[in-house]
């Protein structure tokens, strides 16, 4: 109703605004970021959902079906989960994960009004009390612990893969 | 010192419908020459067809913003060879409906801040219309709100917004920001009406901290500030 | 509900599965009957099927698996709320009803299966 006049854009503009940091600096990349991750990590979590289901028995068995049925569906998994993708996609959720997890206390303070500068007047090359050092801090030590996951995870596959 | 600068300028005729194009101008550039001084020439020796919204050309008035390298910005306060480019693209702010060239409508910034009654609420209209005393105000009390009288409605917030980009009612940093600074103003008593209008779906619940809006304000205004801050009220309910 | 308390909820469920996802980490970590840790162990796929279900037979545990399963759920449905919304462009009823019906499976299953790792005798 307020929007009237004003065209929709297409889900494809949409997803280039959403994507796509621009210049706008950091907070525009933590909004990117923090969405990307968001929906990644919701697809990870449907998909471990369904997949320990499936190791017991999938959707219609009711208890624990015996070792054999386990041990097929372990090799069933194996064979689709073993390949680069997927070790790619690990390291990924790892640094998704960090990610999330310490930028969303940071966004959860700011909502709360907690470590932002307060309103003053505005100086000249000053940057606004919403971009305060708490919450730049916080911004790179949820990068930091990403990208700590992230060499932790590769680390361990390198270890894995070593003949 | 003249240097030639390329224009790359964004061009839409409201006749000829379809999407726009861009358009290339060469223009000699001094130092101290703005991106509006640039579009002025070339309306005046080039092309005198293109339109651009200016009135004050010193940031004072808000009527000329633009996109200028995809960053919004007012285009009499932005300097040239401060760029330190050959090609410059000058386009319209997003998020408004296009009137022809550079120039947009500013409707749905206006509406939006109606909406959200961005005016002093007092309970006693005769006393407000024909006061009898001062309303003195402290310092502190000043601070509170005194940043975000600084704006001056340029709307280049509501167009950096990538919220208001994807999902058009909301209802936008400006608008957001301006109800703030009448609900932390001490004259003001519009308080759990003001928080009424906000907590909606297309409320405070949108903004996601995206600091676009803070970071392209021409005159520091901190619209991203002034909506935590609202939305923390709205949270204490 | 309110949209103030849907995002308290976010809030609320996003704590939440910082402390279980904490313990559902660290159950593993600590836990799991081999030498490599879990995450070489995972990656190498050489684990033996049901290793780490006896686990669970522990109620406490299986209770903060629980805990965690409806926090992450209850969070990403929401967050995945209001991303298709903004991608949409408009509040459509599909997105919400569809969302609500995943969230209520992914419990339903996924209790079923930390209800079945719990009776393992």
């Amino acid at each position: 109703m307020l929007a009237r006049g004003v065209s929709r854009s297409s889900v494809i503009q949409s997803l280039k605004v959403m994507l796509i940091p621009g210049r706008y600096g950091l907070e525009r990349w933590s909004y990117v970021l923090q969405r990307v991750s968001g929906v990644v990590v919701s697809l990870y979590f449907i998909a471990h959902v369904l997949e320990t289901g499936n190791f017991v028995g999938g959707i219609t068995v009711w208890s624990v079906p015996d070792y054999s049925f386990a041990e097929r569906a372990y090799e069933e998994t194996v064979k689709l989960l073993k390949n680069p993708i997927f070790d790619a996609g690990l390291a990924v959720v790892g640094f998704l994960v960090a990610l999330h997890t310490i930028n969303g206390i940071r966004l959860v303070l700011a909502h709360f009004g907690f470590s932002l500068g307060r309103p003053r007047r505005p100086e000249p090359f000053s940057p606004p009390p919403s971009f305060s050092s708490k919450q730049r801090a916080l911004f790179w030590l949820s990068i930091s612990l990403a990208v700590f996951a992230l060499l932790y995870t590769l680390d361990s596959l390198m270890k894995v893969f070593r003949p | 010192m003249v240097e030639k600068v390329k224009f790359k300028v964004f061009r839409y005729r409201p006749e000829d419908g379809g999407k726009g194009f861009y358009k290339e101008y060469e223009v000699p550039v001094k130092k101290g020459m703005t991106i509006l001084d640039g579009l002025i020439y070339i309306k005046e020796n080039i092309d005198p067809t293109l339109s651009v919204r200016y009135s004050c050309r010193m940031a004072i008035c808000g009527s000329c913003g633009v996109r200028v390298n995809s960053l919004e910005t007012l285009a009499c306060h932005t300097q040239v060879l401060e760029l330190k480019r050959r090609v410059i693209r000058v386009e319209p702010m997003r998020n408004y409906p296009l009137v022809k060239d550079l120039v947009t409508d500013m409707t749905p910034l206006f509406r939006k801040q109606k909406a959200l009654m961005t005016w002093l609420i007092r309970q006693d209209n005769v006393e407000q219309e024909n006061p009898t005393k001062q309303y003195l105000q402290s310092e502190e009390e000043l601070e509170r709100y005194l940043q975000f009288t600084y704006c001056i409605q340029c709307g280049l917030c509501y167009s950096a917004c990538p919220v208001v980009s994807t999902f058009p009612d909301f209802y936008g940093p400006q608008p957001l920001m301006k109800a703030y600074r009448y609900y932390a103003d001490s004259r003001d008593e519009g308080g759990e009406e003001r928080v009424r209008l906000v907590d909606r779906f297309e409320g405070v619940w949108r903004c996601h901290f995206a600091g676009s809006c803070s970071a392209v304000c021409p005159k520091g205004v901190d619209p991203a500030l002034a909506i935590q801050l609202l939305r923390r009220s709205a949270l204490k309910g | 509900m309110r949209e103030r308390d849907l995002m308290l909820l976010h809030y609320i469920t996003g704590i939440g599965i910082l402390v279980f996802g904490s313990i559902h980490v660290a159950t593993i970590f600590f836990t799991y009957p081999f030498q490599d840790t879990i995450w070489e162990t995972t990656l190498r796929f050489d684990s033996i099927p049901y290793a780490v279900l006896p686990v669970y037979r522990n109620a406490l545990l299986a209770a903060s698996l629980f805990g965690l399963l409806l926090c992450t759920t209850v969070h990403a449905m929401n967050g995945l709320r209001s991303i298709i919304t903004e991608l949409v462009g408009a509040r459509k009823r599909w997105v919400e009803a569809l969302l609500f019906a995943v969230g209520v499976f992914l419990l339903v299953y996924g209790t079923r299966t930390i209800l079945i790792a719990h009776s393992l005798v």
